[in-house]
């Protein structure tokens, strides 16, 4: 395959125009999006690219932590702008993102799966704080909507002797899920259905199909348990904000 | 004259929600000493604070304000999972957990006996084989005996029942009034039920209390209360002003 440069890059803007001209034809009012998407990607891949060269040169332990830091919080504010219905939702997002984040890094690095390589590090946790973006917005709404939508059933319980964790165990465990299932399905299809994104760049950029297959394995698990962890994280999180210490259901924003 | 250790004992028990230049008052310095094995009944209109009284003793909320005795000892000295199981909720709407009639009793107490599990749906007049049904198949009135059975199953020694019959038809009313009557006498139970219908209040017998925009307005035997009070909001409300 050829090197691609901004020539290539040019050339493929002809698809985006061709998405423009379908999309007016059929009348979908999405061709400013187009335009202004396509732009706007450009730039920011364009400056991510010159960034990550400047900090791949560096390879700095502590510029690598500052990176994936930044990349959890502007990760955990977008995750928090998607939750309703429970207050700062950024410290809970952010918590539970930082620990799946971190634990799962931490873990591979200890084990000696990875190293502490930027080239390495950054592009796995960009994957990795994806993903738990995604599962600690899902989980901490529904176990938010799932408290709501089922106070009597929670305070029978609580009436009943239960503690709060009793009371909203069958809540919690759906939560969970909710929070894992686009994982779960993932691993469940991959290789069959699609083939992953980290496998995909390896082979287009040269590798051996055998070698990135195996590097989309460690990052199947990888992800696997920085959204479990960011799943049960937030879910603790959230689920503590309904109650007091005396197990009463509080309903926060009521 | 009174003579016994009352069970329960309200002394000044206020609740106000809401930040301070905009508090509501809900339970305003209720006293009152609940003796052993009677039946009381809550009246009053509206938003008066009837099931917010029974929701602070069963510390589902917190009290602002005063104290509540529970056997001589303080709500709090209690944890708040064992004071729960002394004191019985029975909710205006029954809500049954998923599973069979049996599960929802083992849910209160895991460690009933075939035997118990027995005595409690029969003191419930629910028919043994309905034990194994499903809690979703049950009527609105078989679910709330569920429910009674359901909260007998923690051995409480106080029930407190938020209208428990106010989903019901007259027939299924007749029924759980007769059924609560007769738990009081069979288990020793001390019962504290709202009803927002002086009627069922003189069929229940026992004692009333009328409150009032949170406040204790009278109480006394239910035929007192209900026919002749003796304050301004008795009398209003007996006039049917208040509802």
């Amino acid at each position: 395959m050829n090197s691609i440069g901004f020539t290539e890059v040019l050339i493929a803007l002809s698809l985006v125009l061709l998405s423009i001209v379908v999309s007016r034809y059929w009348k979908i009012p999405v061709q400013k999006d187009m335009a202004l998407g396509s732009v706007r990607a450009f730039v920011q891949l364009v400056a991510v690219g010159y960034a990550l060269k400047y900090i791949f040169a560096l390879d700095s332990v502590w510029v690598v932590l500052l990176v994936i830091m930044v990349m959890i919080l502007v990760g955990a504010q977008a995750a928090s702008g998607r939750v309703t219905g429970i207050r700062r939702g950024f410290v809970i997002t952010s918590v539970a993102m930082t620990m799946g984040s971190l634990l799962t890094l931490g873990a591979m690095l200890l084990l000696g799966v990875i190293t502490l390589e930027a080239r390495f590090v950054i592009p796995l946790a960009g994957m990795i704080i994806g993903n738990s973006m995604n599962a600690s917005a899902l989980t901490v709404n529904r176990i938010s909507a799932d408290i709501r939508n089922n106070r009597l059933a929670i305070e029978t319980a609580l009436a009943l002797g239960k503690s709060w964790r009793e009371a909203t165990l069958p809540y919690q465990k759906e939560a969970a899920v909710a929070g894992m299932l686009s994982m779960l399905n993932f691993m469940k299809t991959v290789g069959i259905v699609a083939l992953p994104g980290a496998m995909t760049g390896m082979i287009l950029a040269g590798a051996e199909p055998f070698d990135a297959v195996m590097l989309q394995i460690v990052v199947g698990y990888m992800l696997l348990c920085a959204v479990t962890i960011t799943s049960v994280v937030a879910l603790e999180l959230t689920v503590r904000r309904f109650f007091t210490s005396c197990h009463q259901l509080v309903l926060p924003m009521d | 004259m009174r003579t016994s250790r009352p069970v329960l004992r309200l002394r000044n028990l206020s609740r106000r929600i809401g930040h301070t230049d905009n508090t509501r008052i809900i339970i305003d310095s209720v006293s009152f000493d609940f003796e052993r094995q009677k039946i009381y009944t809550i009246l009053g209109p509206s938003g008066a604070g009837k099931s917010s009284l029974l929701r602070l003793i069963n510390r589902l909320d917190e009290p602002t304000g005063g104290e509540v005795t529970l056997e001589g000892k303080p709500q709090c000295d209690y944890s708040p999972c064992d004071l729960r199981r002394k004191v019985g909720y029975l909710f205006q709407t029954p809500h049954l957990f998923p599973g069979s009639v049996r599960d929802n009793l083992l849910y209160a107490c895991s460690d009933l006996s075939e035997e118990e599990i027995r005595t409690l749906a029969e003191q419930s007049h629910l028919k043994t084989e309905m034990v194994d049904r499903s809690a979703d198949a049950l009527s609105v009135g078989e679910k709330q005996r569920v429910a009674l059975a359901r909260l007998l199953a923690t051995k409480p020694t106080l029930a407190l029942l938020d209208e428990p019959t106010s989903a019901l038809d007259p027939a299924h009313t007749a029924g759980i009034e007769s059924l609560i009557r007769e738990l009081a006498n069979q288990r020793g139970l001390t019962v504290i039920m709202v009803t927002h219908t002086p009627e069922q209040a003189l069929r229940m017998g026992g004692e009333s209390l009328l409150l009032v925009s949170g406040r204790l307005a009278e109480h006394g035997p239910c035929d007192r209360v209900v026919n002749y009070p003796q304050t301004e909001s008795g009398r209003m409300y007996q006039r049917k002003e208040l509802r």
